[in-house]
């Protein structure tokens, strides 16, 4: 993370827009508008949630061009200059500064904006009239005042009519025939500094191909070995008359703008331009869970810390990522393999035994054992259909080391069962939304209540559905606490809470009956809220323990000690 | 017209004109975007005197896209799959200008075989084999040449010396050769089969040893 003065400038307007009025949850948004940690705002936030800011792609744009300007007024180039000087960076403004002092020109070579010194021919044109040394042609011919660069590219192409002019591109007319498409009906010709011609329909298919296929900004020129890049006004020129190309190529932009600010991130959700801004350290991952929810939708929730798209709360982000990676892993299915099957002593295939008696016979091989002891069948003897080779050392060994595995698996399974039971009730939640509307309507007919007063049914849901989340996050991190008080307080809390779910859900689901409406109503309501406290309580206690460092791990997790 | 059928067929037709460069071009199925390109292997490389074809795909955005290209001769190369013929090169991938012909593609592939770059190996093993013994690996990509592009081999100068050894140039691990060689088969034919299934580097996970058997009990 960047020291905190570095970004001072763009927090001022974070509070500007803020100002402005966002789109925030309606009861959260006093809390989240509130963006200083150690005011009174500290108190007002509830300590599961992290500060956070949403904002649309203009908003981030506007960002962009002000760092942007701020280099354009530091260097004096040209304004199409410093977003590649920029871009080429990965928008680190300090080490642009600090490498561009340093050596202006290998830095405009290495960012695209000058081709490289022909050392020969360049000095010499140049050289002579503007400087006294080629070195300081160097200088001149990239920056860091535009003036004296244009100067020096006219200087250097004397021998020609036109003068190099970065802005707008160079259109040539005379007859010229595209090296690219070799269609002599081509009349205009576009080159970047490079002086590489090429007709204007090739530039416009070899731009809309790097945007769309490739999904790259980053627009080197078409010739050979030539790393000069395209910039900015340069590409809205060729793609005139091709819209979406250049909306595309714009997104792209502000996507690496956006990748590569540690305090920004974009919204995972299909199609949304939205960005989010949160300022959370990667070391307060440890203790903090950044859920945050981009101001396009209030579904768009997602976590800032890792690439989780569920509401991951009260886990952190390390455990939350151990438990998928378990639960996707079919580690578990060989585990199950392992304590429900043998192998077959002599071909090793693999045998569950579903039933009858010890004398095993290989579908296989037609080899004959015992499945107790694994011996072959014809030492038993006579003592037929009962192993007297039970309680011998290495079966009894084979016994126990079966049964630890069986354990281990039981224990996952018992997590892994209640987890995956919220889940899918979570999933049910659309049809459940379906019922609930039907029942809201046949409230409205049955009973003398409002279309407002039957509201209390879909925020009962609403409140289901998000206790659901937690409580199926809540099993995930049980898995892997290690036991002790602590566990079982989280264990009474996350009870509390599944029964308070239950008991709502059931009232929610249960059938209408117009006399008692009246008190379902009370009872729902009341409900509503015994279940939303219990929830903050979880989150809240989960939180505080994260940060008390009151959690105990049943194994090593990333980024912790 | 079409600038991409354009810009191939007068690619193909300046391959035609040009004799100098010793590179042929030829279409398969009739169409100008599935073709064959063919060159004779570098002079004073392991490949002089055979000759080397790779197939070429035009993709739907040539030329802004790059060609696909990969060999269809077997040749031992670092920067060549033994296996796939497909090539590491720079200019097939990000290097790659709107601006460079099938032809200068085709220049830069036999330049490749001039100058391997074991560095940047598509063919793990095969560049280890250059790295650790150059004159080795010379042997064995001769070999190939030989037997897979119709090069010179024996009748060549460096092959006229002594007979060497068969296994290293083949390209194979002697020790993979003695452990069938103990079950009782001859060495010429375990050399035989483990080049035949490519039973090298990386690849030796992925063939059994049962196949490697049931190849070797083959009469």
């Amino acid at each position: 993370m960047s020291s905190a003065d570095e970004y001072s400038d763009d927090e001022i307007d974070y509070y500007d827009e803020d100002d402005e009025g966002m789109l925030v949850d309606d009861d959260e948004s006093a809390s989240e508008m509130e963006l200083d940690n150690f005011s009174e705002g500290a108190s007002k936030k509830k300590i599961y949630e992290v500060d956070y800011e949403s904002l649309s792609q203009a908003e981030v744009e506007k960002q962009m061009k002000s760092d942007v300007d701020s280099i354009t007024s530091i260097f004096g180039v040209a304004e199409d200059v410093a977003p590649l000087l920029l871009r080429h960076f990965d928008w680190n403004k300090e080490k642009l500064i600090e490498k561009y002092m340093d050596n202006a020109a290998t830095v405009s070579v290495a960012a695209g904006i000058a081709p490289p010194e022909k050392a020969p021919r360049r000095p010499a044109a140049s050289g002579g009239r503007l400087h006294s040394s080629s070195q300081s042609s160097k200088e001149s011919l990239i920056g860091p005042r535009r003036s004296s660069r244009r100067t020096a590219s006219a200087a250097t192409k004397s021998s020609k009519s036109k003068v190099l002019e970065r802005v707008t591109p160079q259109v040539h007319n005379e007859s010229f025939v595209c090296p690219i498409c070799f269609d002599d009906t081509q009349t205009e010709f576009l080159s970047l500094v490079c002086d590489h011609k090429f007709c204007k329909s090739c530039w416009a298919a070899y731009i809309e191909s790097k945007v769309k296929t490739e999904a790259e900004s980053w627009i080197a020129c078409m010739a050979e070995d030539c790393d000069v890049v395209a910039p900015d006004n340069f590409v809205k020129q060729v793609l005139t008359g091709d819209q979406r190309t250049w909306e595309r190529f714009h997104e792209l932009l502000v996507r690496h703008y956006v990748s590569h600010r540690p305090d920004l991130k974009y919204c995972p959700y299909p199609s949304c331009t939205y960005t989010v801004s949160c300022s959370i350290t990667r070391a307060s991952l440890a203790t903090q869970v950044p859920i945050v929810t981009c101001g396009n939708s209030t579904t768009h929730k997602f976590c800032f810390g890792c690439n989780i798209d569920s509401d991951h709360r009260p886990v952190i982000c390390a455990v939350a990522k151990m438990w998928l990676q378990k639960c996707h892993d079919d580690s578990e299915t060989a585990n199950w393999i392992k304590s429900n099957t043998k192998e077959c002593s002599k071909c090793q295939s693999t045998i569950e035994k579903n039933g009858g008696c010890n004398h095993m016979t290989c579908k296989k091989c037609k080899y004959e054992f015992c499945w107790v002891c694994m011996g072959p069948w014809s030492e038993h003897g006579t003592s037929w259909y009962n192993c007297n080779r039970y309680d011998e050392k290495a079966s009894k060994d084979a016994r126990d080391a079966q049964s630890r595995s069986r354990a281990s698996l039981e224990r996952y399974l018992h997590y892994y069962n209640r987890w995956a039971n919220h889940e899918q009730s979570k999933k049910l939640s659309v049809e459940l939304y379906a019922k609930t509307e039907k029942k809201m309507e046949e409230m409205q007919m049955t009973s003398e209540l409002s279309w407002i007063e039957v509201q209390f049914m879909k925020k009962a849901v609403d409140e289901v559905i998000k206790c659901r989340t937690t409580l199926m996050w809540t099993y995930g991190m049980a898995y892997y606490l290690e036991s002790g008080n602590e566990k079982e307080l989280y264990e009474d809390n996350q009870r509390d809470l599944e029964r308070a779910v239950e008991d709502l859900s059931e009232l929610i689901e249960s059938p209408l009956d117009p006399e008692v409406i009246k008190t379902l109503r009370q009872k729902v309501t009341d409900r509503t809220v015994y279940v939303t406290k219990r929830n903050e309580i979880v989150l809240e206690d989960t939180a505080r323990g994260f940060l008390e460092g009151r959690w105990a791990w049943n194994v090593p997790v990333a980024g912790l000690d | 017209m079409d600038a991409r059928l354009r810009r191939v067929n007068k690619e193909i037709a300046d391959c035609k004109n040009d004799q100098s460069s010793n590179i042929d071009i030829d279409l398969v199925d009739n169409s100008p975007f599935h073709l064959v390109g063919s060159f004779d292997g570098p002079e004073g490389t392991p490949y002089e005197g055979g000759h080397f074809q790779v197939d070429i795909v035009i993709p739907e955005s040539y030329p802004f896209q790059p060609v696909k290209m990969k060999f269809i001769t077997k040749i031992y190369h670092p920067n060549v799959s033994s296996a796939s013929g497909a090539i590491c090169l720079d200019i097939l991938k990000d290097a790659w200008s709107p601006v460079l012909t099938l032809k200068s593609t085709l220049i830069s592939l036999q330049s490749l075989l001039c100058s391997p770059e074991p560095r940047d190996p598509q063919d793990a093993e095969v560049a280890k084999h250059y790295m650790t013994s150059k004159s080795s690996f010379e042997e064995t990509a001769r070999y190939w040449t030989e037997i897979y592009a119709g090069g010179p081999g024996k009748t060549g100068k460096a092959r006229a010396s002594a007979p060497k050894d068969e296994v290293a140039i083949a390209g194979l691990d002697p020790a993979h050769v003695q452990q069938f060689q103990s079950l009782g088969f001859e060495k010429g034919k375990v050399i035989d089969v483990l080049r035949r299934l490519n039973y090298r580097g990386a690849n030796v996970a992925n063939i059994n040893d049962d196949r490697v058997v049931e190849e070797l009990l083959k009469p």
